[in-house]
C-alpha cells in the first residue's frame, strides 16, 4: 500500500520544481503510477509511506507532441496508448504501434507514460528498445536549467538512470522514420499483461521495387541489463538485396546477445527466430516485393 | 494528512467530497461512495475487476490515485443498467451464460463495452485482444466472447434484439438444454454483494499479523503498543480462544491463530480490529513477537526420514495420512508381463487464484448468535467447528454463505472465520476482513505437490497385468483436506482400466510449507497424470496407438473398480471416441508420424499466440498496395 500525506498535481513545470524544492527529501515523482502503485505492495516494497507524491502527468510541456518528417518530439507524460490512437505518430515511429499493442493492456496503456517506462528502467521495459532504435535523446530539466542526453547513456542498469536529484524528464527527441515498415516481437508467459522475456524492435526501409534494404534499425531488450542496438546487423543488411538467406545470415551473426541469468538457451533460440520473423514482418510492411521473400521462409518463421 | 477536495461527475451525478490523499480511485468508489459493483481482484493492475471509465476511457481504478479523477467524468458498472434496465451487452452476457462466479463479470462487461465502442465491428480475435486486461478463472472465456459477439451483432442490426431473449427451453424441460442462469442479472449489473462488498453500521476493519518464519517457537507476543493506538478496538491472539481450538476438514490440527509455534510463512499470529484498515495495518506493525527459530523441513521425503524436524507432536513421523490399496498379487502380475516399465512423475503446488480474495464479515446479533458471513464452501462443517472453538452451543453460531467469487476447493477451509468471530465477540461490533491478493496467495491452501513412482507390467498385446504406485504429497503445515485428497488420489490412481493386480500407497506428509488442500479433482490429477503418461510411454514401446491401449484395458458396463465398486454404466469408450475426434488424432503408434503434424492447422485449432488483430485491416491493405 502506498501511503502519502499529500498528493500534489502541479499545473506547470515551475510549480513542479517549486513543490520538489519545498518537499526536498520527502517526495516522490509519479506520472501514470502504473509502476509505482504495484511496487508498493507485499512481496516488493511492501507498505511504503512517502510524505508527498508529486504527479507530473498534467504538466502541459510533458504532454506536448510534435510529429515531423525528420524528427518527433514526445513529452514525457505521453501515454503509451497514443502510439495506437495517433496515426501520424504511428507512421513516424512504425515499430511503436506494434510495441504498444503488446504493452500491458488497452487500459493500462491509457495511463502508463513513456517517461515512466524509461525512468523505471526495467530491463524488460518495452518502449526502450523502440526509442533506442530511433536514437532517442532524453530531455531533462530542473530548477537550474535543462540538459540533454542520449537514451543509451541515460539508462545505466536495471532500475538505474542518470536522473539527478530535483530533475524531471520532460521529453524525448527522436529520429522520425516515415516510410519504414515496423514490427515488434515479444514473448512472455502469456499474451496480455506480460513482462517481456525477449522483445525486439525492427524497422526496415526498402528501395522502390521492394527488393533492396536501404536502411534498417534494430534494438533488443529483456535479455540484458539495458537495451542494445544491433548495429552490427544493421550494417550487415544495409544496401543488400532482401532474401531469406540474408535474413537468416543476419540472425546467425555471433553477437552473444543473451546476458540473462536464466533460460539462456531458450532466449538464444527466441532471439534468432525473432530476428528473422521481425525482419520479414517489417519488410512486408515496407512493401517488400512478393518475389523477395519465399513462402517457405514465412511459414517457417510465421 | 491533506485531504483532497474532489469534484467529479460520477455515474452522471456531481460529486464534491473530501478524500484522503492516499486513496486509489477504486477505494474512493467502493469505500467512500459504496459503489461496490467494480471489485478489487488483485490491486496490481493484473485482473481488470476494477475497470471503470474515466472521461470515456477504460482504466484500472486500482492503479489510479483518486486525485487523478479531479474534474473527471467517471462511470462504473452501476452506470450501465440505467434504472435497472440491462444494457445490450449485459443482456447478451445473460443470454450466453457468460457468468459463473460472477466476480470478474462487472469488469468484463466494462471491457466489452469499451471494446465495442472502440470498434463496433470487432471480430472475435480483436475482441479477445481488447479484453486482454481482464481475467476470468471460471468461464474459460468462450461464453464471454460469444456474448460480446452476440451483442455486437444485435447492436449492428445483424441480429434482432429478440436474439438476446430467446430461450431454448420450455417450462420444466431443462435436461440437456442450455438454461439461462437466474443469478446472471445480479452479476452482469454488479449488484450482487460479495462478502467484501458488504458493510454494516459501526463496522470495524480487521488486519492480520502473519509469521515471517517457516518454523519457530513463539516466545512472547506483546500487543500493548498496538492497543495504545487511537482507533484500535481489539487485538487477539490464540490466548483469546475460549474453547477447544483447532479446525481442519479431517483432523482439527490448525489453531485459528498460531499457538505456541508457527509452522509456515504466512500463518496468522494475531489479528487487529480498528476503525479503518490503515489504522489496523499500523497496529499490526506495532505488535511485537519474539520468535525462537526451529529447524524447518520443506521436503516431504525428508520429512519421512528418521530425525527430521517434527511439525506436529501428535504425528512424530510427519505422516498426515497414508492410504494403501491392495488387489491381487502385483509381483505375480509383473512376472506374467512381457514389458515392465518404471518411471517417476512429479507435479507442483498450484494456487486456485479465484478472482475473489477471501473476505468475511462477522457480528453478534440481538440474540447473541455469533454470525459469520463468508464465501465458505463448507458452512455446516464450519459452524460445528466454530461452536467448539468459541465454546458456544451450536444454536448460538450461524454461518451465512455469501456469493463465492470462485472457490475451486480453496474456500473449504475455515482459515479466517474464527478470527472474525472472536473479534466480533470481543468488540460486540461488526468486523470485516478483506484479504489482499498477496495475502490470499501466501496463506491459503494450494494443490498438493506430488512425487510418484509408478511401475506397470503389460503383455505384448497391451493388456495391463500389474500396477504398483507410491505417491508422496507435500501436505504442508496443516492437515486441511489432505486425508480426503490422499484417499481419492488412491481410489482413482489405477484409472478406469481393468488391472488384476494393484498396489497403491499415497502419503500426505506434514512439512513447513504452505498447507495443501482441496483443489479441483481432489488428488485424482496427481496420480492420473502418472498413470496416463505411463500409458503413452508404454504405447510407444509396444508400437500401439495410445487410444488403442486405453480401449484394450478400458472398464466396460458392469465392471468392478479396484476398490470393489460395481459400475452400472461406464462412458469411457464414448469419451475416448469423442477425444479422438476432437483432437484430429492421427491414428497409429506415437512413433509413426513424420516431421509434420497433421493434427494442427485445422479451423478448430488455435494458431500460436500473437497480438495485433486490430491491425489486420491495415495489414491487408498494405499487402494489396
Ligand atoms: C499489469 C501491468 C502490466 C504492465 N505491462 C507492461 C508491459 O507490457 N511493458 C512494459 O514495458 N511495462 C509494463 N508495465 C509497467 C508500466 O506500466 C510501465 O513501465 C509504464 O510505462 C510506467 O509509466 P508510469 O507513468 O505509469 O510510471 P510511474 O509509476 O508513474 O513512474 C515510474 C517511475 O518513473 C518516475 N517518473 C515518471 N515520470 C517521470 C518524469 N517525467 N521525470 C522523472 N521521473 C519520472 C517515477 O518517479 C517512478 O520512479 C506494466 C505494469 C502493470 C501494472
Ligand atoms: S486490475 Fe485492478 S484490481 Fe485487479
Ligand atoms: S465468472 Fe469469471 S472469475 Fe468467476
Amino acid at each position: 500500500m502506498l501511503i502519502c500525506d499529500e498528493y500534489v498535481t502541479p499545473g506547470t513545470l515551475a510549480e513542479a520544481f517549486a513543490a520538489m524544492e519545498r518537499h526536498r527529501g520527502r517526495y516522490r515523482v509519479v506520472a501514470g503510477c502504473t509502476d509505482t502503485l504495484p511496487w508498493a505492495r507485499e512481496g516488493r516494497a511492501g507498505d511504503v509511506e512517502i510524505p508527498v507524491l508529486i504527479d507530473v502527468s498534467k504538466i502541459p510541456e510533458l504532454n506536448e507532441r510534435q510529429v515531423g518528417d525528420k524528427r518527433v518530439r514526445l513529452g514525457a507524460a505521453t501515454p503509451i496508448q497514443r502510439f495506437l490512437d495517433d496515426a501520424a505518430l504511428g507512421r513516424a515511429m512504425p515499430a511503436m504501434p506494434r510495441c504498444a499493442v503488446w504493452f500491458a493492456d488497452d487500459q493500462i496503456r491509457a495511463q502508463a507514460t513513456l517517461g515512466g517506462n524509461v525512468v523505471n528502467a526495467s530491463p524488460a521495459a518495452d518502449a526502450t528498445p523502440c526509442l533506442e532504435a530511433h536514437d532517442a535523446v532524453v530531455e531533462l530539466a530542473s530548477a537550474k536549467g535543462k540538459r540533454n542526453m542520449a537514451l543509451r547513456e541515460f539508462i545505466t542498469g536495471p532500475g538505474k538512470t542518470q536522473l539527478a536529484e530535483g530533475e524531471l524528464v520532460t521529453g524525448f527527441d527522436c529520429d522520425a522514420f516515415p516510410g519504414y515498415g515496423g514490427s515488434f516481437e515479444k514473448v512472455g508467459h502469456r499474451r496480455s499483461l506480460v513482462i517481456s522475456v525477449v522483445c525486439l524492435a525492427v524497422m526496415v526501409k526498402l528501395d522502390r521495387d521492394g527488393l533492396t534494404i536501404e536502411d534498417t534499425r534494430l534494438a533488443i531488450a529483456g535479455i540484458r541489463p539495458v537495451p542494445r542496438r544491433l548495429r552490427e546487423i544493421e550494417d550487415h543488411l544495409r544496401g543488400k538485396r532482401l532474401t531469406g538467406a540474408l535474413l537468416e545470415e543476419a540472425a546467425d551473426m555471433p553477437l552473444d546477445l543473451v546476458q540473462s541469468r536464466t533460460r539462456q538457451e531458450y532466449r538464444r533460440d527466441v532471439v534468432r527466430g525473432f530476428l528473422v520473423r521481425g525482419l520479414i514482418a517489417a519488410a512486408k510492411r515496407a512493401g517488400a516485393s512478393p518475389d523477395a521473400l519465399t513462402q517457405e521462409l514465412e511459414a517457417a518463421y510465421g | 494528512m491533506v485531504d483532497i477536495r474532489l469534484n467529479a461527475t460520477i455515474n452522471g451525478r456531481k460529486v464534491s467530497r473530501d478524500a484522503k490523499p492516499h486513496l486509489r480511485l477504486l477505494d474512493f468508489l467502493r469505500d467512500d461512495l459504496n459503489l461496490t459493483g467494480n471489485k478489487e481482484g488483485c490491486g496490481a493492475g493484473e485482473c481488470g475487476t476494477c475497470s471503470v471509465f474515466v472521461d470515456g476511457v477504460l482504466m484500472k481504478s486500482c492503479l489510479m490515485p483518486v486525485a487523478k479523477a479531479q474534474g473527471a467524468t467517471v462511470d462504473t458498472i452501476e452506470s450501465l443498467a440505467k434504472s435497472g434496465e440491462l444494457s445490450v451487452l449485459q443482456k447478451a452476457f445473460h443470454k450466453a451464460g457468460a457468468s459463473q462466479c460472477g466476480y470478474c463479470i462487472p469488469g468484463m462487461v466494462m471491457a466489452a463495452t469499451a471494446a465495442l465502442r472502440a470498434n463496433p465491428f470487432a471480430d472475435r480475435e480483436e475482441i479477445k485482444e481488447r479484453l486482454g486486461g481482464n481475467i476470468c478463472r471460471c468461464t474459460g472465456y468462450q461464453k464471454i466472447f460469444d456474448a460480446v459477439e452476440l451483442a455486437r451483432d444485435v447492436q449492428n442490426g445483424r441480429l434482432p434484439s429478440t436474439a438476446l431473449l430467446e430461450t431454448d427451453t420450455a417450462d420444466g424441460d431443462v435436461i440437456g438444454k442450455s438454461v439461462r442462469r437466474i443469478d446472471a442479472p445480479s452479476k452482469v449489473s454488479g449488484r450482487l454483494k460479495y462478502a467484501g462488498d458488504m458493510i454494516m453500521p459501526g463496522m470495524l476493519h480487521v488486519q492480520v499479523l502473519r509469521s515471517p518464519h517457516a518454523h519457530a517457537r513463539i516466545v512472547s507476543i506483546d500487543t500493548s503498543a498496538a492497543l495504545a493506538i487511537a482507533g484500535v478496538e481489539s487485538v487477539i491472539t490464540s490466548a483469546d480462544v475460549p474453547g477447544k481450538d483447532g479446525f481442519g476438514v479431517f483432523v482439527h490440527d490448525q489453531p485459528i491463530m498460531a499457538r505456541d509455534k508457527v509452522r509456515y510463512v504466512g500463518e496468522a499470529v494475531a489479528a487487529v480490529a480498528a476503525e479503518d484498515a490503515l489504522t489496523a495495518k499500523r497496529a499490526v506493525a506495532a505488535i511485537k513477537v519474539v520468535y525462537e527459530p526451529l529447524a524447518p523441513v520443506f521436503d516431504p521425503d525428508e520429512a519421512m526420514r528418521e530425525g527430521a524436524a517434527i511439525v506436529h507432536d501428535y504425528a512424530p513421523d510427519n505422516i498426515t495420512k497414508h492410504i494403501p490399496i491392495r488387489v491381487g498379487d502385483v509381483e505375480a502380475g509383473f512376472a506374467e508381463s512381457d514389458l515392465v516399465i518404471e518411471e517417476n512423475y512429479s507435479t507442483q503446488a498450484i494456487e486456485h487464484a479465484y478472482l475473489e480474495p477471501e473476505a468475511g464479515l462477522a457480528y453478534i446479533d440481538h440474540d447473541d448468535v455469533v454470525t459469520v458471513v463468508s464465501p465458505s464452501q463448507n458452512i455446516t462443517h464450519h459452524r460445528h467447528m466454530l461452536a467448539r472453538i468459541i465454546a458456544k452451543p451450536i444454536s448460538k453460531v450461524r454461518f451465512i454463505m455469501s456469493p463465492v467469487g470462485g472457490g475451486f476447493g480453496g474456500k473449504e477451509d475455515m482459515i479466517y472465520q474464527g478470527m472474525l468471530a472472536l473479534l466480533a465477540m470481543k468488540t460486540m461490533r461488526p468486523v470485516r476482513l478483506v484479504y489482499t491478493r498477496e495475502e490470499s496467495i501466501i496463506s491459503t491452501a494450494k494443490r498438493h505437490p506430488s512425487r510418484t513412482t509408478l511401475r506397470m507390467g503389460v503383455t505384448r498385446d497391451g493388456r495391463i497385468k500389474a500396477l504398483a504406485m507410491r505417491m508422496v504429497c507435500d501436505g504442508g503445515a496443516y492437515g486441511l483436506s489432505t486425508e480426503g485428497v490422499m484417499r481419492k488420489a488412491a481410489i482413482l490412481a489405477a484409472g478406469p482400466y481393468n488391472i488384476p493386480n494393484v498396489r497403491i500407497d499415497t502419503f500426505g506428509i506434514y512439512t513447513n510449507n504452505t498447507p495443501s488442500g482441496a483443489f479441483r479433482s481432489f488428488g485424482a490429477l496427481q496420480t492420473q497424470f502418472a498413470t496416463e503418461s505411463h500409458l503413452d510411454i508404454i504405447a510407444e514401446r509396444l508400437g500401439l496407438d495410445p487410444f488403442e491401449i486405453r480401449r484394450i484395458n478400458a472398464m466396460r458396463d458392469g465392471a468392478t473398480t479396484h476398490t470393489k465398486q460395481k459400475l452400472g454404466s461406464v462412458s469411457l469408450m464414448r469419451a475416448l471416441d469423442a477425444a479422438e475426434q476432437a483432437s484430429n488424432w492421427e491414428a497409429g503408434a506415437p512413433t509413426v508420424r513424420g516431421p509434420t503434424r497433421g493434427d494442427l492447422g485445422h479451423d478448430d485449432v488455435r494458431p500460436s499466440v500473437t497480438l495485433g488483430a486490430r491491425f489486420a485491416a491495415d495489414d491487408k491493405q498494405e499487402a494489396a498496395e
